[in-house]
């Protein structure tokens, strides 16, 4: 298959052609960006030419990412240019949107697709236009799909209809990179480590895609690790370190080995020397690694007191789990993150709490602070980094990362431990704080810590006194004080990914996602339909009489509003929310329609739209102002009781003729309740296979993604809402139909039922996985559930029980089948 | 995700009182209730002290809400209307009208909110439930179990005991007044002096920050939950003493009104960040706006709008001070 890869049509482009034939695509000037005082890029300049195949190299940390970034509009720069086609663009309205209308498109290796929804509906998301107004919009997309993957993956066996949560990660890939390579005015795609999941097949057939498209005039930027790849893909080569670019050129004038040399080798140690452990100190044991992690090492790897221990790779090749694997196994061990955000400021309190609780965290709950003790414990270690005590008062997030992290790395060290774990620690820290921080973890190893230290940036790992190579999630390496060089670690590095040959993924952690729904989903798509099958059963066994048309007309009634009520909390469920007012709307929605909708249809017809409003209302709160929906629905719940009441404080009231009329028809020799309940169903099913469902199921699953493809957060809260509210609506109106009467507490009791509904028809909570077929076979299971309690002679007393009951043991099964599937990895 | 804010000088009032969030509340108080002196001559020093008392009941439950919602992740207790109704039927059942049994029907019914609580606190810690589905849920088994009480039991004879600690005064103040500024104190204290209090905020900012400086966030939450349903079973006692009797519905108001109250007092819905004084404030000030609608003679159905349009009233406001603090 390599050999298909012709490199033919891109060597007669390669020829240097004059400035004003072809218009460069894109051209980045001077760019320069900190993260704080860290120099990303640093005067970083870029041209892209039309056909041209750029590959992008770098050691971790080098500014690879930040570049393609501005690039692609999502981050700005601090200064420096851009331009398109040779007309400059302000910054200022440089956006991910604005890049896509360009032809600028870039995947990323974290993939921005959506795993409950299938391959085409991602198509869908990514490029709106095609299918507009035609009602087979999805088999238009599913063609399209087809047309997309067979561009660059022929003979993929990629079903277009197939969910992405239940493909391989390669081939997830795969569509993601067919999906942005699809797009009708694509002038640039950059491919951010595309190959790392692809097989050495998929990986060739992408390069020739790559060969054959660049001669049509389309341009690439190819970031990789696999730097033979990028030798075998690329008509030119940009290597950056340290976030300015260390050469350039065309391909041929490159090897392997001199890639590796230029992107570790060169100037040599910019910071600090390497370390060494202090001979006199006692080499007391901490910690020892062996097993299938030191397999390749063919040895057992110990760690004493006072030794600096360095965790390097290329990134994800399992350093980072081990890490948190250590941490787990030692629960007292000092930790610092530098993802301070995430994993470390605690946002409202003082740099003095941020760090006291360090030393707290390890006492009896009950016992007291003593906040002399804790202000000494701050002033002592925040002296040691040299952070201002002036600034201990101060709110944490008015630090710069530089003392935020210092502030953090004093929380690890009054822990008093004699295990120091640093995950990537210096991430965004200027460099005069970079080098206090070695300083203190220098300083707190003498003191007879044991420090490991996980870092993206390989120069960082000069100050350990071993560096350890990861490979695949294994150790492939050893590094002992002089040996530890930059050089050395990205060699170790590059050299194992190029001697792996055609690597299937990056470290373990691809591949043992991919099975896990199996047992799961299965059960997810069974219980429904067998908690049904059973319920039917043995109502008619109990008694026969349920099975005759009647029995089952008379049966389902009551499951009618049940399965509309169930349906609009699937609508919120599928944003990842949950509405606890659904059951007091339907029920004022059924006072309403049986008082004023009867005797002033206008007026009543103007207060349910109102309702509706109050939905929409209710959707753009959420939103905008980010506030819990459980609890403004709550307090929602209770404006719609206390309308109700207001209407109509004692039940009663009377159907309107036309609303009976539309519930009591009936076709010869089927149950009317039971069309009713498909129709229901039905009409959930198209909601959520419709333009508008796939988007609401999208945001649902990632909403960053689609936020980011273009689509308004708040237009879609709203209309999410707006849309749970109708079918809220309707199965008010279905209450007062079947019932023909109203009780505003007729309601209330849905919403459990409701949530019991959806988590039974096989629904997520979190992650948009919602199905109105299961839903409706849940609404109607737990409708008939009450039927067979009172069949059997249970008093009604215990139906709420039983509800209850049955939603904790649907959702405590599922949570412990997908915890034995995750540790059965 | 890169980007910090720079140091920003707030200027001092408006940080003064962002730190004492309850001075709203506190204010509304004052305001309400001057208001309504010179408007009625009904409204004197003696009614507030019926407000007080009043304010007092909301107080014990609304403290469990209050700990459960700091520990952060959208976590409530929606069970505690159903604790507070069985613990009423219990407390009255057992008691029986003799101070003798009193200890015995305080136990049982502490015993049955550390129930509740520890297997809430289990579905949402081990299995992994959301807490407002799974306090939902044993909310509904809780009211079967009412439903079962209600029937078999039909006493409604209360301990003079509890009879007087729930209506009886001392110099002119009520007793349950007393207790409720003592509770409050203990609450302010173990918040801000124990090392629970600090656990409890860190994990309710950030559980995973929190667990990463060793703070044994589970446990914490556990205990949160455990605290809600003790006070919502004790509250459940103390209801029955003074409505002399335990009846259907008689938490229901409390599911609302306890999350009201937190949420008034200026106790962040996102967690992290709980002030007791706060909760007494917003407990104090739900009932006067309750009492103020009454005295207004407005129908029930009005009452519970505009209760429910002020808390999220107040939540859309505080929304924006809640986002700034989260990432």
């Amino acid at each position: 298959m390599a050999e298909a890869v012709s490199r033919m049509p891109v060597e007669t482009l390669e020829t240097p052609q004059p400035e004003s034939a072809s218009l460069p695509v894109a051209v980045l000037d001077r760019i320069v960006r900190t993260f704080g005082p860290t120099l990303a890029n640093d005067d970083v300049s870029l041209s892209v030419r039309p056909g041209e195949v750029i590959g992008l190299v770098g050691a971790n940390g080098a500014g690879k990412s930040t570049l393609m970034r501005i690039l692609c509009g999502v981050t700005g720069p601090d200064s420096g240019t851009l331009a398109l086609d040779g007309r400059p663009v302000p910054f200022r309205d440089w956006s991910p949107a604005a890049a896509r209308r360009s032809g600028i498109r870039i995947v990323y290796q974290e993939l921005s697709l959506c795993t409950n929804l299938t391959v085409a509906e991602n198509f869908y998301l990514e490029e709106p236009a095609h299918g507009t107004l035609s009602p087979f919009w999805r088999a238009r997309y599913r063609r399209f799909a087809q047309a997309g993957i067979d561009a660059v993956f022929p003979g993929s066996s990629i079903d277009p209809g197939a969910v992405l949560a239940g493909l391989p990660l390669g081939q997830r890939q795969m569509v993601e990179i067919a999906r942005a390579a699809s797009d009708p005015k694509l002038k640039l795609l950059i491919l951010d480590e595309p190959t790392s999941s692809l097989d050495a097949g998929r990986a060739a057939q992408l390069r020739d895609y790559v060969g054959r498209r660049a001669a049509q005039g389309i341009s690439f930027i190819f970031i990789s690790h696999k730097l033979r790849e990028v030798l075998e893909i690329a008509t030119r080569v940009v290597v950056m370190r340290n976030g300015r670019i260390a050469r350039e050129g065309s391909a041929r004038d490159f090897t392997v080995h001199s890639l590796v040399e230029l992107m570790g080798g060169g100037t040599g140690a910019a910071t600090g020397s390497a370390g060494t452990r202090n001979p006199q100190a006692p080499a007391r044991e901490i910690l020892r690694l062996g097993g299938a992690l030191t397999a390749p090492l063919g040895r057992e790897v110990v760690l004493h007191a006072g030794d600096i221990v360095g965790f390097a790779g290329l990134e994800g090749s399992g350093q980072r789990a081990r890490l948190h694997a250590i941490r787990a196994a030692h629960p007292g061990a000092g930790f610092v993150s530098g993802d301070r955000q995430r994993d470390g400021v605690l946002p409202q309190w003082s740099v003095l709490s941020n760090i006291g609780i360090g030393a707290l965290a390890g006492k009896p709950l009950a016992s007291l602070v003593v906040r002399e003790e804790e202000a000494e414990t701050a002033r002592h270690w925040a002296e040691r980094l040299r952070l201002d005590p002036a600034r201990l008062s101060s709110n944490v997030l008015q630090l710069s990362g530089g003392n935020q992290q210092k502030a953090l790395v004093a929380r690890a060290l009054a822990r008093r431990s004699d295990l120091l774990l640093l995950d990537d620690p210096t991430r965004g820290v200027d460099v005069a704080s970079k080098h206090d921080f070695y300083r203190v973890v220098r300083q707190s190893a003498d003191a007879g810590v044991a420090v490991i230290w996980y870092s993206t940036e390989d120069i960082e790992l000069l100050q350990c006194t071993r560096v350890l190579v990861f490979h695949k999630g294994a150790i492939v390496r050893e590094l002992v004080g002089a040996e530890i060089s930059e050089e050395s670690i990205v060699d170790t590095a590059f050299l194992h990914e190029k001697e792996g040959g055609d690597p299937v993924g990056h470290g373990g952690n691809a591949a043992p996602a991919e099975r896990r729904h199996n047992t799961a989903g299965l059960l997810n798509h069974a219980i429904p339909l067998i908690g049904l099958l059973l319920v039917c059963v043995a109502l008619a066994a109990l008694n026969p009489a349920a099975a005759s048309l009647f029995g089952i007309d008379l049966l389902l009634s009551s499951a009618v509003p049940l399965v509309l009520i169930a349906l609009a909390q699937m609508f919120v469920v599928g944003g990842s929310q949950i509405d606890l007012g659904i059951g007091a709307f339907a029920g004022l929605v059924n006072v309403v329609s049986a008082t004023v909708l009867t005797e002033q249809p206008a007026l009543g017809v103007v207060l349910l739209a109102a309702g509706l409003g109050g939905y929409a209302v209710i959707g753009a709160l959420i939103e905008r102002r980010r506030i819990p929906a459980i609890v403004v629905t709550l307090g929602a719940s209770f404006i719609w009781l206390g309308c109700g009441y207001t209407l109509q404080s004692a039940p009663g009231g009377m159907a309107p003729d036309w609303l009976m009329a539309a519930v009591n028809w009936q076709i010869p020799g089927l149950p009317t309740s039971l069309l009713l309940i498909l129709i229901a169903g039905l009409c959930g099913v198209a909601v959520n296979r419709s333009r508008t469902g796939v988007v609401l199921r999208g945001f649902g699953n990632n909403a960053a993604a689609l936020e980011q493809g273009g689509w308004s957060p708040l237009r879609y809260t709203v209309l999410r809402y707006v849309v749970a509210g109708i079918f809220a609506m309707v199965a008010g109106l279905s209450l007062t139909a079947i019932t023909t009467a109203s009780d505003i507490n007729a309601g209330g009791g849905f919403t459990l039922l409701s949530i019991a509904a959806v988590v039974i028809g096989g629904c997520h909570l979190l992650g948009g996985t919602v199905t109105a077929m299961g839903v409706t076979a849940g609404a109607v299971t737990l409708s008939l559930i009450g039927s067979l309690l009172s069949f059997l002679g249970v008093s009604t007393d215990y139906n709420a029980a039983v509800q209850g009951l049955l939603l904790i043991a649907i959702l405590g099964l599922r949570t412990l089948i997908e915890r034995r599937e995750d540790g059965a990895e | 995700m890169t980007a910090l804010p720079a140091y920003r000088p707030a200027p001092s009032f408006f940080q003064w009182v962002e730190t004492r969030r309850w001075i709203w509340s506190l204010a509304g108080i004052v305001i309400l209730w001057l208001v309504l002196s010179v408007l009625t001559s009904r409204f004197s020093l003696q009614s507030l002290s019926g407000v007080a008392a009043s304010a007092a009941f909301l107080l014990f439950p609304s403290l469990g809400q209050m700990i459960v919602v700091t520990t952060g992740r959208g976590n409530i207790d929606l069970s505690i209307p159903s604790v507070i109704t069985l613990s009423a039927f219990l407390s009255v059942n057992i008691v029986d009208g003799s101070d003798a049994r009193l200890a015995l029907g305080l136990g049982a019914v502490a015993a049955v909110g550390l129930g509740v609580g520890a297997v809430n606190a289990f579905l949402v810690l081990a299995l992994r439930i959301p807490a407002m589905i799974t306090t939902l849920a044993t909310g509904y088994i809780l009211a079967t179990a009412t439903l079962l009480a209600n029937r078999s039991f039909s006493t409604y004879r209360v301990s003079p005991a509890l009879a007087w600690f729930t209506t009886g005064k001392i110099a002119g103040v009520p007793v349950i007044v007393l207790a409720a500024l003592a509770v409050t104190a203990l609450a302010a204290f173990v918040l801000s002096r124990t090392v629970f209090g600090r656990a409890l905020s860190a994990v309710g900012q950030n559980r995973r920050a929190a667990e990463l400086a060793g703070v044994p966030a589970s446990r914490v939450i556990a205990l949160a939950f455990l605290a809600s349903g003790v006070a919502a079973g004790l509250t459940g006692a103390l209801l029955s003493a003074r409505a002399g009797g335990a009846f259907l519905d008689m938490g229901s108001p409390f599911l609302l009104q306890s999350v009201g109250a937190v949420v008034l007092g200026g106790t962040l819905i996102f967690g992290g960040c709980a002030t007791a004084f706060g909760t007494l404030c917003g407990s104090v000030l739900l009932v006067l706006i309750v009492t103020t609608m009454q005295i207004a003679g407005l129908p029930g159905g009005t009452q519970e709008i505009i209760q429910g349009v002020v808390i999220i009233a107040v939540l859309a406001l505080a929304g924006v001070a809640g986002r700034e603090n989260r990432r």
